[in-house]
């Protein structure tokens, strides 16, 4: 369930490299795939098919033969994300010559490896000749992609607890850096081990799983970009993990076909739950986390269907509910009851989920499956001092309500939360944007209303004026510095 | 049945119950009069016992310690029940639950079909609505626990020990409420909470004072618990000697006996047979005994539970019963009024078309249960007939009865619904008021007075020192206590030490009180019987559905300024007549009026309420109108089509029926009394209109922003919204600004009524009276009550009364009246015709009523 | 020569500043400055002190937490 729509996405990142990265990136024909696959629309994935074989340059305006008038937009939208992807290049307007476009050399070739097979092998991974242990198959791996990817949202969630023993010691020190490096949770002072949710974390939570990884994966790619280490290229990583996107699930991969860099990302890798190495051995296994990285498909898993897959797992309480455990999106269904008079009701045992739950929300009694609280003004306040906001929060009730209250909402044609709660949420945020606080200086007492005027306006201009009253001759500026500079240039001019 | 529990030999011996030791949890047996130091009747929760007198405070104090020791010592959480695994499961998550995690109780394999959780520390029950056995489990749960929080999908109850008290009284043995609880429970019930239970339910209900052929018996189905009470050294003694020592007789049950109104009522006057000859099984009443029975496996083999019981005489009634309690028994008290022959019989039955509603019947039938009637308290909301539940009451036990309101007027109307719902004799309902004392014509009947009539023995008058005696002097068999929830107990044990009556039926719509001292009602009037469901009952249509709203009311800064500055009684007046709220009180008037509603404006600031009531040319009362003119004002607003908004002070929130009202708007309110929100709430659950296609009555509270009201605000709507109320908070009144003649629309004008607020509120502002016969004010003001006067009318603001007769309220007064006197010049004739055309006019029988009391004076 | 002084500019609602006015007019130390009816200028030490004394002000006016505990 994505919620947040502002979080920062591989199309973000994509967007603000430059060409010259694209053509290494295109030589990869596994990134050519990727990209093709996950990040281009339908209208643009038609369009690069119909040129890749196409011998010369196709003039811009034939394209409106293929789309309909009515298609214009569309047509745009895909010829620009084409564009900034560097897949297509488009001769600039001119007088006399009509505008042709045509694939980018590198991503035409690589693209063209794709489909035709051919060149070097290696591009898809080289599978292990070494025998497997048998015990490692799927569902294996989905136990401990699970696990590893649960451990790390459980830190964002603040809740592994010191002296709790059941989750173990959480993600590795360098995963937890890469949290906080890229804001999701902030050191603060008081709050347990330390750290704390933020907005931004708040925001990573609600997305579904393959965002989730896709944010972490941008902030590990960043990290490098801002580390310099000519071991690691980011270019390469993002390749890297383009192929790790295109190999297949429960299968064995040879480590000493790899690169020297790429052998060093494994460990980060593995952090994340990506992929998964066997003690003493020159295999390496993707996780559905790193195989459906690139996929256009539903999730693996969001954080709710996570909650029902962690509920079905863990307790194996709910798994007596008459729901076999293979049913998962059965238990998709939403599980919070949240009532007219603040109280909430949880139909989980994930831990997890009740970790994102006592975010917000006074908790107050646990039985197996099911847990109660209410939202306090103190539990919603705490929650907006992260930086979490009432909509988030009101999102993530709505997108979790309990089937009940969304039939009851149906049938009454009402929303699905109780309005009066979702307002009081509101209010409640409202209270903490009553004030606010701007350090700085008092300008007063000028001489004259030529030197108010010329120095508020020099403020103005510099961009420092907070709020100024002609009629008290007053203003206030943020800094002073350049104003004060302003002002005795200003005097000694006279 | 046979007893299925015997107790053990050693359970008399002193027991946890032994802080228990005085009557404050007794209930006192009639006859059997103590001297109590008077106190008022008060309607005010947070300063009601400021006037009492000091040692009375202590004493009530005493007592109500002591109750509560009792109490406390059976709470569940009290550490003698617990037994907490010691390797509960522990998860990532447990650390936000602490000791509050009890995910280590497993559930059932068929959980998804049971709809409880139970907590096994506070006995707070979850219950899930939806689940297709939530019907049966409330009705279960309304029974043995109080409702905590009833919005629409997950509802909450707690187990108390009243409520387990309450459960036996109405006839559930602990076998009943452990299989049927555990039986709906998703997890197994918790020993905890079974202990709990076995230790509530063995002590309380066990030991039963039944008054029978006007002789007091002790009596218990466990023979060896008669047994050990007879080996007491006090109890034995008091045995009646010559009687044999224990009869055995066989329990009774409801056989034959049929609540009047009901369906089965209906069926037994359809087949011509005298009630008393029906045989059981047939009679069986309200679906809720069919549940238990067939909850109950194993109980169906026998019909009949012997009980045993010995004689004691009527003076030792109270020592036996504290006697009782030291021992851990307390003492519950039954009426078999089908074999009291020592009363008259009262010829009084419901109208044959009259039917009561199923929830009425259900909570008569805990009433009637065994054929006997028990004494306690039954909860329902305004507007949904808890009159005819009383009346009910009285057609079923047909004895004398005596009914206890809090207002003269209440009084009338009491009388009035005998009349209406029942073929009742009028001669044999009598009134005693400070107007009229009047006595039934026949040997028994129906006397309607008020607690401070009864209580107030300072002062009395010659006619009501006979009156009093009267009523002292007879067994009555049922006493109705109205509005249970604004008497102070000390009241109750005087009313109840000085009047004999053999069942005793409480009345309220809110079983609330600040203080928290409602759990004493449970003693001395007995358990609560029955709680309605609000929103059920408004789903249902017998009561109107009511949208709620809190508008936001900025204060202009200059008010604002002066709040801050101002004392607490001048911060009240302020955020009362900031403009900001006077001008959404008019806008939504003009709203309202436009829609065609009646409106009820109330305030409990008496200041603000003339200056509204005047600015807007609106009528209204407080407890300074005269009973003429109040009589003048209510007729207008029912029947005159240009009177539709009525501004009142705090006496018209309880017991003024006014069913064409159908919006609320609250200016003023006492501080965070959720009682008054869901009383004042109440006036318009009966909304004439109520079932309308579509039909919404409105209620509207404004409140002042950013001052204690906000705060107040929503402490008052806690009980309404875990009732399922939703209250919508409005911050912006859509173009309020354009509503013509906007009060207070200059800033020139805001400062005049600044400036004038703080200098008539200088010395202090006036305080309403309170409803006016706990005053004995109706009709001759400090008549008959200036001692009530005295210890209650002053207690906030010294000098109130002088300023009530002093110059400047005059004044005020005068001016103010200008509203409701414009009214009696124009309209007075067209109301007149109005009232003649409606035959049934509650004034015309008010009119008749004063008629009277004046030939009686004369 | 014009002036300029060191502090906090609080921008805020008309009832928040009269609450500051309010709490400043026992020994004048918040406020340096009172702009209009929606601005001023405090003493840059005594934004925290300000801020706390604020809240518990508006504490007051705020819907009440009930116990959860439901011991009633």
């Amino acid at each position: 369930m994505s919620v947040g729509t502002q979080s920062y996405q591989l199309s973000d990142y994509l967007e603000k490299l430059p060409g010259t990265t694209f053509r290494k990136l295109y030589q990869q024909p596994p990134t050519t795939f990727a990209i093709f696959r996950r990040m281009l629309p339908p209208l643009a994935k038609r369009f690069v098919n119909a040129l890749l074989y196409m011998p010369d340059p196709l003039p811009l305006s034939d394209l409106d033969i293929w789309v309909k008038a009515e298609g214009k937009l569309q047509r745009d939208r895909a010829l620009s994300i084409l564009r900034s992807l560097h897949i297509v290049q488009i001769t600039p307007p001119g007088k006399d010559r009509v505008q042709e476009m045509q694939l980018t050399s590198n991503f035409k070739k690589s693209y063209r490896m794709v489909l035709e097979g051919g060149g070097d092998e290696q591009w898809f991974g080289v599978p292990s000749d070494l025998p497997v242990d048998p015990a490692i198959d799927i569902p294996f791996l989905d136990r401990y992609a699970r696990k590893k990817w649960e451990d790390i949202l459980h830190y964002v969630v603040s809740s592994v607890g010191v002296g709790d023993t059941s989750t173990g010691s959480g993600p590795k020190t360098s995963v937890k850096d890469l949290l906080l490096a890229g804001h999701l949770v902030e050191r603060r002072v008081g709050s347990q081990g330390g750290i704390s949710i933020t907005q931004a974390g708040f925001t990573f939570l609600l997305q579904e799983a393959n965002a989730q990884v896709w944010t972490l994966l941008l902030l590990w790619l960043e990290a490098a970009d801002h580390a310099n280490d000519p071991g690691m290229d980011s270019i390469d990583m993002l390749s890297f993990l383009f192929m790790l996107a295109s190999l297949g699930l429960g299968q064995a991969y040879d480590t000493d076909a790899l690169t020297e860099p790429r052998k060093n990302m494994l460990p980060s890798l593995v952090d994340f739950g990506l992929i998964y190495i066997p003690r003493d051995t020159r295999q390496y296994f993707p996780t559905r986390l790193a195989t459906t990285l690139t996929s256009t498909a539903s999730p693996l898993r969001s954080v709710a269907a996570g909650f029902a897959a962690a509920t079905a797992n863990t307790s194996g309480d709910i798994s007596s509910l008459g729901a076999t455990p293979g049913s998962e999106p059965e238990q998709q269904k939403g599980s919070v009851v949240v009532e007219t008079n603040y109280r909430l009701y949880a139909y989980t045992s994930s831990p997890l989920q009740i970790a994102v739950l006592a975010l917000f929300t006074q908790l107050n009694m646990r039985f197996s499956g099911m847990v109660s609280g209410r939202l306090t003004r103190d539990s919603i306040r705490r929650a907006i001092s992260y930086g979490i906001t009432a909509d988030q929060i009101v999102s993530y009730l709505a997108a979790h309500a309990h089937e009940q209250m969304a039939r009851t909402a149906a049938a009454a044609g009402r929303p699905v939360l109780p309005p009066t709660v979702v307002d009081q949420l509101r209010l409640w945020q409202l209270e903490n944007e009553r004030m606010r606080t701007t350090g700085g200086f008092l300008f007063k007492d000028f001489d004259t209303p030529q030197d108010y005027a010329a120095v508020s306006g020099y403020a103005e201009e510099i961009g420092v004026l907070v709020w100024k009253s002609d009629r008290k001759q007053m203003f206030f500026a943020s800094k002073h510095e350049q104003l004060r500079d302003y002002l005795k240039s200003r005097k000694k001019a006279e | 049945m046979p007893p299925k529990r015997k107790a053990a030999p050693g359970a008399a011996a002193p027991g946890p119950a032994k802080a228990g030791r005085t009557s404050a949890m007794s209930t006192p047996g009639p006859g059997t009069p103590r001297s109590l130091d008077s106190s008022m009747v008060s309607d005010a929760d947070e300063d009601f016992d400021e006037d009492i007198p000091e040692e009375q405070k202590e004493r009530e104090e005493f007592l109500g310690k002591e109750a509560d020791d009792f109490v406390n010592s059976w709470a569940i959480s009290s550490s003698k029940f617990q037994s907490r695994p010691n390797k509960a499961k522990l998860d990532a998550a447990s650390v936000y639950f602490g000791k509050r995690d009890f995910s280590y109780l497993q559930l059932k394999p068929d959980h998804m079909n049971r709809p409880l959780w139970i907590d096994p520390e506070k006995g707070t029950i979850i219950l899930e609505r939806f689940n297709p056995l939530a019907e049966q489990a409330t009705d279960f749960l309304i029974t043995i626990s109080e409702p905590k929080s009833r919005p629409q999908f997950i509802h909450e109850y707690v187990l108390t020990t009243h409520s387990l008290y309450a459960a036996v009284s109405v006839g559930l043995n602990p076998h009943d409420i452990i299989s049927t609880l555990d039986r709906f429970l998703k997890i197994p019930l918790p020993d905890t909470v079974r202990a709990f239970i076995e230790k509530c339910t063995k002590s309380y209900g066990k030991v039963k004072l039944v008054l029978k052929h006007n002789r007091y018996f002790i009596e218990s189905v466990d023979a060896e618990l008669l047994q050990t009470l007879l080996k007491d050294e006090v109890i034995g003694k008091l045995r009646v000697h010559g009687s044999d020592e224990i009869t055995t007789d066989y329990a009774p049950t409801m056989q034959g006996l049929v609540i009047p109104g009901t369906q089965n009522a209906a069926g037994v006057k359809q087949a011509a047979l005298p009630a008393a000859d029906k045989k059981g099984g047939e009679g069986e009443p309200a679906a809720e005994t069919d549940l238990y029975t067939t909850l109950n496996e194993e109980d169906d083999d026998d019909d009949k539970e012997a009980v045993h019981s010995f004689e004691i005489s009527d003076h030792t009634v109270e020592t036996v019963q504290k006697r009782c309690l030291d021992l851990g028994y307390p003492i519950l008290e039954e009426y078999d009024f089908r074999n009291d022959d020592a009363n008259a019989n009262l010829e009084i039955d419901l109208r044959p078309n009259t039917q009561i509603r199923p929830y009425q019947e259900k909570s008569l039938s805990k009433m009637f249960g065994n054929g006997r009637a028990k004494s306690g308290i039954i909860v329902l909301p305004c507007g949904a007939g808890k009159t005819l539940v009383g009346i009910t009451a009285a057609c079923t036990i047909r004895k004398g009865v005596i009914v206890l309101c809090t207002s003269s007027m209440s009084v009338v109307q009491w009388r009035q619904e005998f009349l209406k719902w029942s073929n009742i004799n009028p001669d044999d309902v009598a009134i005693f008021t400070a107007e009229s004392k009047n006595k039934f014509s026949g040997n028994t009947g129906i006397i309607v007075t008020t607690y401070s009539m009864v209580t107030n023995n300072r002062e009395r008058s010659h006619d009501s020192k006979k009156m009093m005696d009267f009523l002292k002097g007879r067994e009555w068999g049922l006493m109705l206590l109205d509005e249970v929830h604004v008497v102070p107990a000390d009241v109750f044990r005087r009313v109840i030490s000085s009047i004999k009556s053999h069942s005793k039926l409480g009345l309220t719509a809110t079983l609330l009180r600040e203080d928290d001292k409602i759990s004493h009602l449970n003693f001395l009037i007995g358990p609560k019987l029955y709680e309605a469901n609000w929103m059920e009952l408004s789903q249902q249509g017998h009561i109107a559905k009511v949208q709620c709203a809190e508008v936001w009311c900025p204060m202009p800064t200059e008010f604002y300024d002066e709040y801050l500055r101002a004392n607490s009684r001048m911060k009240r007046t302020l955020y009362a007549m900031n403009p900001r709220k006077f001008q959404a009180c008019q806008y939504l008037i003009n709203y309202h009026e436009a829609r065609g509603d009646k409106i009820i404006v109330f305030s409990d600031e008496l200041y603000s309420l003339k200056q509204y009531a005047l600015k807007l040319n609106k009528v209204f009362i407080y407890g300074g109108t005269g009973q003429a003119e109040r009589m003048q004002v209510l007729e207008n607003f029912q029947h005159n089509p240009a009177v539709n908004t009525l501004f009142l002070s705090k006496i018209g929130d309880t017991s003024l029926d006014l069913p064409e009202a159908t919006c609320l708007i609250q200016i003023s309110s006492h501080f965070g009394s959720r009682r008054q929100e869901a009383q004042r709430l109440g006036r318009i659950l009966r909304a004439k209109r109520r079932n309308d296609e579509g039909f919404n009555a409105f209620f509207y509270s404004l409140v002042s922003k950013d001052t204690q009201e906000m705060y107040y605000s929503s402490k008052r709507q806690a009980f309404l919204v875990d009732q399922g109320y939703a209250f919508k908070v409005i911050t912006q009144l859509a173009n309020i600004e354009k509503t013509p003649d906007l009060a207070f629309a200059t800033a020139a004008e805001r400062r005049e009524l600044l400036q004038r607020t703080l200098v008539d509120n200088e010395k202090g502002g006036e305080d309403d009276v309170e409803t006016d016969d706990l005053f004995g004010k109706a009709g001759g003001r400090g008549r008959g009550g200036a001692a009530g006067k005295k210890g209650f009318g002053v207690r906030r603001t010294a000098g109130t009364l002088g300023e009530l007769s002093g110059g400047q309220d005059m004044a005020y007064i005068e001016q103010n009246k200008a509203a409701n006197k414009q009214l009696k010049r124009s309209s007075a004739p067209q109301t007149k015709k109005a009232a003649a055309e409606n035959k049934s006019s509650f004034f015309k029988k008010m009119a008749r009523e004063k008629e009277r009391t004046k030939q009686a004076r004369g | 020569m014009p002036r300029a002084i060191r502090g906090v500019l609080i921008e805020c609602e008309p009832a928040i500043k009269s609450i500051i006015v309010h709490l400043d007019s026992k020994n004048n130390d918040f406020i340096i400055e009172d702009l209009d009816e929606q601005h001023l200028v405090i003493k840059e030490n005594m934004v925290f002190l300000l801020k706390q004394k604020l809240e518990e002000r508006l504490k007051e006016t705020y819907r009440p937490e009930e116990p959860l505990a439901d011991s009633d």
